[in-house]
């Protein structure tokens, strides 16, 4: 196997470990907004930074060596590519998004926490927060960018 | 970079079959860390198991259809009548693959029918775990497409 084989194999496994991350996050999430007990929606979230770690290496393998990999591409493939920037730019929206929907999520789960050590009864402030349209919005919006991203990298437009 | 410069008309195929197996790759590993979490938490046990056996019906099977259709229809165009070698490494993972989905679909099943507990809720987890190394091998074959 040459050295574009393995870094290939090392740009997919980033991509499998961002969107899978993005595919366990949504599940758990889907699976949250069907909880009222804090305690249960504690444990959810707290299954979500397994996601999170996942999302966060993923997109570093992707983002390092699918920039090698353009580097060493026999097609002639260059930073300046519009599909390469379009790439590039879709990463970086797709975390700022991800990133803005989990601090929103962030003080959810301190709620919950709070709600939980404190007799762990369903409150209506908290199923607010579990279910407010910006933070979904934003972290499935986060996951959309992300395929959109995988659609970019199959079709290559303008290569 | 996915793949080599290619026909356009191989595009959408290709695009379903990723599509699919990284799904397929996300809510098997969502199987394995709630099978674990059940365990290591029995409180959340009957919880976490039904969870299991709602991502394996609603999130592994649709992910497994339209992985392998995506990956038939790819090889149809490909290689009409000569499949290489590494193209057998990803069939080997998603037929038999099929069946240790099915055990495991079963068993979490019949975990979420016992709250979580017992040898299935244990089994579940594992299995995932098992099918999470079959798809790192295949997405390496279909990456470095040895031989």
């Amino acid at each position: 196997m040459s050295k574009y084989d393995w870094l290939l194999f090392l740009h997919m496994s980033g991509a499998f470990l961002l969107l899978g991350g993005g595919a366990v996050a949504g599940t758990l999430n889907i699976a949250a907004l069907r909880r009222d007990r804090p305690s249960e929606i504690v444990v959810l979230f707290g299954l979500i930074r397994i996601a999170v770690a996942m999302i966060l290496a993923g997109g570093i393998l992707a983002f390092v060596f699918g920039l090698w990999l353009v580097a060493d591409s026999p097609w002639n493939y260059s930073y300046g590519d519009g599909w390469v920037i379009a790439a590039i730019v879709l990463l970086l929206v797709a975390n700022a998004l991800g990133a803005l929907g989990g601090r929103r999520d962030d003080r959810t789960a301190q709620l919950a926490k709070e709600l939980a050590a404190s007799g762990d009864a369903p409150s209506p402030e908290l199923n607010a927060l579990v279910r407010d349209p910006v933070s979904l919005a934003l972290s499935y919006g986060s996951g959309l960018v992300l395929v959109a991203l995988l659609a970019i990298m199959i079709w290559k437009p303008g290569a | 970079m996915l793949a080599a410069i290619r026909p356009d008309s191989w595009n959408l195929p290709l695009f379903l079959h990723v599509l699919g197996a990284i799904l397929l790759f996300g809510t098997t590993a969502t199987i394995a860390i709630v099978g674990f979490a059940g365990r290591s938490q029995p409180t959340y046990a009957p919880m976490l198991s039904r969870i299991a056996f709602r991502t394996f019906l609603f999130g592994i099977v649709p992910a497994f259809v339209l992985m392998r259709v995506g990956a038939g229809w790819i090889v149809d165009k490909e290689f009409s009548n000569n499949e290489p070698g590494w193209v057998g490494v990803g069939f080997v993972v998603s037929e038999p693959g099929a069946i240790l989905l099915l055990v495991m679909g079963i068993l979490a099943w019949v975990a979420s029918r016992r709250q979580g507990v017992g040898k299935a809720a244990l089994t579940v987890p594992i299995l995932a775990g098992l099918y999470l190394i079959a798809l790192v091998v295949a997405w390496w074959a279909m990456t470095t497409k040895p031989g």
